[in-house]
């Protein structure tokens, strides 16, 4: 006997079909069978410090933004996405294969320059491209896992981001989010909660600026006038193109003040999550 | 509506059977693995990927020359590392035990890059990593020099390579659901791509397939290159005709019987 009524319910079993994904990162083939991959479900209250992390870069970086929006307005409506976080240790090469597709003769090199110069990238890096294949398909793996249990779901480098700057599993040197549910169709996709977050004017110039042969005139006088308006000759706009302080200063101010700012603000509690795990299989949180 | 002649003629019967090798009975049950290969392909080419940017081939070999032709490179190859030597070698008994290989590239690693600034390929925040190492003009990348000391002309564009696993793996994930059986290996990516397969590609990994009673792909025994069932079966051929050769004798006059025993006799 027994009922049950409600998004309560579902959301319930969204963490079951969580850690049936987790199984399947786990189970997922390697080629060189060399690489540590790790997982860890989160949601509710624990999706605080991800969102806070993309919310000043949001209006800096446009599929971030859609990403934040989407995270932020489901858990607010109480619709919490469960978030996978996939990690992989990928930064160091012990297979001594030295087959050139980092750029370096040998897996030593590599690992020297990995050694010196890794960890600075939005998402980790550098990485053994073979050690990345592995983890690429273990993501892979879980994208079709969640796809198999009809769960909404999207592989978001922008949570990657957030993970990798909060240090959420920190033995992994690249992390990807994925996203899974609510239970509601396209949540991920053609997304409901970016609705009227930008004018119609925003988006025209998106376009504009990321496809501008679309918007481009006669081009045989070399420098051909851009068709951004109704009445596009009176008079005519041409495309400029040069170093844009404002947009860096932007992005710094974000990257290295107000991110660090945040990681700061969550640095303890989320390192004591990892305090008691040994391995990295372990699961914190569970 | 048209009725087509085939269309009424519909009966037959097919025998399938994995012995004899390259039998037509066997040859029914590879075509069979073609089919679950195609939908691999299919699956590769619907990976997610950064972007939505198509950057995927695949390319499908099978037949006994060209499998012969894809074992024999990986051997050479195992040959140039000390670290691929053994194991390569035991992916090439592999190869000549498969019904498909599937090659997947990905065509945009090494000239059209993600150019996110990502740093998965070097560390730092943009894609310097990648392009002062490739002959390129304001970032078009010029591969028309197709030599390289390197078995794999890097550096590449690791999102591009990270895309490249997406694809692997929905292939991968096609087989287990189809119940092929199906691996991943870097041997006979390489193999494919210094053939000349996916040309586009600047990195391709090969997907072994095959149906038979065993997979081929795991439980390997040790000395796997010189220890296998072409290996043993070639040895069975090598001992037995010996052995008829030193106890021979003309059937239709005699057939040599054990002796018989006391209650027989009786």
């Amino acid at each position: 006997m027994g009922h049950l009524i409600g998004t309560d319910c579902y959301q319930d079993h969204l963490l079951n079909v969580a850690k049936s994904i987790v199984l399947a990162i786990h189970k997922a083939p390697q080629i060189t069978g060399k690489t540590a991959i790790e997982a860890e479900i989160l949601w509710g209250e624990d999706l605080i410090p991800i969102i806070e992390v993309l919310e000043p870069l949001a209006p800096v970086v446009r599929y971030l933004q859609w990403d934040y929006e989407t995270i932020k307005g489901c858990y607010e409506k109480g619709q919490s996405p469960v978030i996978i976080n996939i990690g992989g240790k990928v930064n160091r090469s012990n297979l001594n294969w030295n087959c050139g597709a980092c750029g370096f003769d040998t897996c030593a090199e590599f690992n020297a320059y990995s050694k010196e110069q890794g960890g600075g990238g939005q998402l980790g890096g550098p990485c053994c491209n073979w050690k990345i294949l592995d983890y690429a398909i273990a993501c892979d793996w879980a994208c079709a896992a969640a796809w198999q249990h009809k769960v909404d779901n999207r592989i978001m480098g922008s949570l990657g981001f957030a993970l990798q700057a909060l240090n959420y599993l920190p033995n992994s040197d690249v992390k990807l989010g994925l996203a899974l549910g609510p239970a509601r169709d396209m949540v991920y996709f053609s997304r409901e909660e970016i609705r009227g977050v930008l004018t119609y004017e925003q988006d025209k110039m998106d376009m504009i600026r990321s496809i501008p042969t679309m918007f481009a005139g006669f081009p045989g006088g070399g420098n051909p006038m851009y068709k951004t308006k109704q009445d596009w000759w009176a008079p005519p706009e041409f495309l400029g193109v040069g170093y844009s302080e404002a947009a860096m200063e932007i992005l710094q101010q974000v990257l290295y003040e107000q991110v660090p700012e945040i990681v700061v603000k969550h640095a303890d509690r989320v390192a004591a999550r990892y305090a008691d795990v040994s391995s990295g299989d372990g699961n914190g949180d569970e | 509506m048209r009725k087509y002649v085939e269309d009424l003629d519909f009966h037959g019967e097919e025998h399938i059977n994995e012995w004899t090798p390259w039998s037509p009975q066997d040859i029914r049950r590879k075509k069979g693995v073609l089919e679950a290969a195609r939908l691999m392909a299919n699956s590769a080419l619907t990976a997610p990927v950064a972007g939505g940017v198509p950057q995927t081939e695949v390319q499908l070999v099978y037949g006994q020359e060209e499998l012969e032709a894809i074992a024999r490179k990986v051997e050479e190859i195992a040959h140039k590392n000390p670290a691929w030597k053994e194991p390569f070698l035991y992916e090439a008994v592999m190869v000549r035990d498969s019904d498909v290989v599937v090659l997947i590239g990905n065509t945009r690693c090494h000239e059209t890059p993600l150019d996110a600034g990502c740093g998965m390929c070097g560390g730092g925040l943009d894609c310097s990593h990648f392009y002062e190492q490739k002959n390129h003009r304001y970032g078009l990348v010029d591969t028309t020099d197709r030599s390289s000391s390197r078995m794999i002309d890097g550096p590449l564009c690791t999102a591009r390579v990270d895309d490249l696993g997406y694809a692997v793996g929905s292939a991968l994930w096609t087989a287990h659901t189809l119940l092929v059986d199906a691996r991943a290996f870097a041997s006979v990516g390489m193999a494919g791509q210094k053939m000349g397969y996916c040309r586009n590609s600047g990195m391709v990994v090969g997907v072994l397939v095959a149906a038979k009673s065993k997979n081929p792909y795991v439980d390997v025994n040790v000395d796997y290159h010189l220890i296998n069932m072409d290996k043993v079966l070639d040895n069975t051929r090598k001992i037995y005709q010996t052995a008829r050769i030193i106890r021979g004798f003309d059937y239709r006059k005699w057939i040599p019987k054990p002796p018989k025993t006391s209650q027989e006799d009786e």
